[in-house]
C-alpha cells in the first residue's frame, strides 16, 4: 500500500510537469504565430504614396557630401537601393550605370546602401562606382520605407514621387520611367499590365 | 447519484480558478469587454455598460461560492448556467453568420474568432460544473486525498489553458497556410 501512494504521488507529480510543458509549448507556438503574422502580411507597395511630394531627407555619401533626397532641384532623381550581399542588385548595375550615362542630363542616379563597409568598397570597385554618388546609411532606406531589394525610386524635379516599385530587371527598370511618362499609373499597376512580371523576393 | 469528494472537490476548484481568472480580465479591462459584449449584439446599447460591470462579478462571486462546501451546489449549478448562457451568444452569433467578432472568452492576447469549436469547450466546461454540483459521498479526507485533488486541479488548468491556446492558435494557422 505504501508504494502504491508513493508511485500515485509520482505520477502526479510527474503528470503535472508534463501538462506544464504541452501548455508552455502551446504558449510557445502562439508566440511563433505572433511573430510570423507580419511576414504573412508583407505588403511591397507601402510607404510613400506614387505622385506625392516625397519625403524629405539629408544623408551623407561616402565621402561624407551631403545628399538631398526629395526637394525640388534641376535634375529627376533615382534612388537605387542595393546591397552588397543582394546578387540581383549586382546584376542590374550595369543597366542602372547607362540610364545614368544615356540620362544625364536630367538625371541623377543616387545608390543608396547600408552594412560592412568593406563589402560596399569591394562592389564600388569591382562595378566602378568611383564617380557616383553613394550612400551607405539606414536613414534614407527607413524614411522611404524599403523592406525588399533591389528597389528604386523616381523623385522628379518638383521633389514629387513618380515611381518606384522592386525591380528585378532592365524591364521593371525602365518601367519606372515609364510610368513618369504615362504620369496617372503606378507601377504596380504599370507591373500587373506586364506579360511576365518578375518578380522576385530577396 | 454520490460521487467520491476528490472529483468534486477537483472540479469545483478548477471551476473556481476559471472563473476568477476570466473575472480578472474583465475587472482590469472594463471598456475592452464592454465593446466584447456590445460586439455580440444581444443587448440593447443602453445596459451594455452596466451588465459588463456586473457580469465580472458574479463570475468572482460564484468562484467564491464554489470553495465552500455549504454553497458548492448551487455555486456549481450557477457556473452551469453562466457557461451555457455564454455557449448560447455564441451559437446566436455562430447562427447570424458572424463568426469574425472575438470571443472574448480569455485573456487580451488570446483572441480568437467565434467558431462551433468554441460550443464543445463550454459544454466540456458545463460538465464540470455538474460535476461539482453532484453530492460527495461521506467519508474522512487525508492529506493525501487533498494532494490528489489539488494535482488534479492543476492537470485540469493546465490542460485547459494548453487546449484553449490551441484553439486561439488554430485560425492563426489557418491563415498561415492562405485558407
Amino acid at each position: 500500500m505504501e508504494g502504491l501512494i508513493v508511485s500515485n504521488v509520482l505520477l502526479w507529480v510527474l503528470l503535472v510537469a508534463v501538462a506544464f510543458l504541452v501548455m508552455g509549448l502551446v504558449r510557445q507556438i502562439g508566440v511563433l504565430h505572433g511573430r510570423l503574422a507580419p511576414a504573412g502580411a508583407l505588403m511591397v507597395d507601402k510607404g510613400v504614396a506614387v505622385n506625392e511630394a516625397a519625403p524629405q531627407v539629408t544623408a551623407a555619401d561616402r565621402n561624407g557630401r551631403p545628399v538631398n533626397f526629395g526637394y525640388a532641384g534641376e535634375k529627376n532623381q533615382l534612388l537605387f537601393f542595393l546591397s552588397p550581399t543582394c546578387p540581383i542588385c549586382k546584376s542590374l548595375l550595369p543597366a542602372i550605370k547607362s540610364i545614368a550615362r544615356e540620362q544625364a542630363g536630367r538625371l541623377d542616379v543616387v545608390f543608396i546602401s547600408d552594412g560592412d563597409m568593406d563589402a560596399q568598397q569591394a562592389l564600388i570597385r569591382e562595378h566602378k562606382l568611383e564617380h557616383a554618388t553613394y550612400v551607405v546609411g539606414p536613414e534614407v532606406g527607413m524614411t522611404y520605407q524599403i523592406g525588399k531589394l533591389p528597389y528604386a525610386a523616381l523623385i522628379d524635379k518638383s521633389g514629387t514621387l513618380r515611381a518606384k516599385g522592386l525591380v528585378n530587371s532592365r524591364e521593371h527598370l525602365d518601367s519606372l520611367f515609364e510610368v513618369e511618362h504615362l504620369n496617372s499609373a503606378t507601377l504596380q499597376e504599370y507591373l500587373n499590365s506586364q506579360p511576365h512580371p518578375h518578380v522576385h523576393s530577396h | 447519484m454520490h460521487l467520491d469528494p476528490i472529483f468534486i472537490l477537483a472540479s469545483a476548484l478548477t471551476l473556481a480558478v476559471l472563473l476568477a481568472s476570466a473575472a480578472t480580465h474583465k475587472v482590469r479591462a472594463p471598456a475592452r469587454f464592454a465593446k466584447q459584449l456590445a460586439d455580440y449584439q444581444l443587448l440593447p446599447y443602453s445596459v451594455v455598460r452596466p451588465i459588463a460591470r456586473v457580469i465580472p462579478l458574479v463570475e468572482l462571486m460564484v468562484a467564491f461560492a464554489l470553495l465552500v462546501p455549504a454553497s458548492r451546489r448551487g455555486a456549481a449549478l450557477a457556473a452551469g448556467g453562466l457557461i451555457s448562457l455564454y455557449a448560447l451568444a455564441i451559437a446566436i452569433n455562430l447562427w447570424r453568420g458572424r463568426r469574425d467578432i472575438d470571443c472574448g472568452c480569455a485573456g487580451p492576447d488570446q483572441a480568437q474568432p467565434l467558431r462551433p469549436v468554441l460550443l464543445l469547450r463550454n459544454s466540456a466546461l458545463v460538465g464540470l460544473a455538474l460535476l461539482a454540483g453532484v453530492a460527495p459521498v461521506a467519508r474522512d479526507l487525508g492529506v493525501f486525498d487533498s494532494f490528489v485533488s489539488v494535482a488534479a486541479t492543476a492537470v485540469l488548468l493546465l490542460v485547459y489553458a494548453a487546449a484553449d491556446g490551441l484553439l486561439a492558435n488554430s485560425p492563426l494557422l489557418l491563415k498561415l497556410i492562405g485558407r
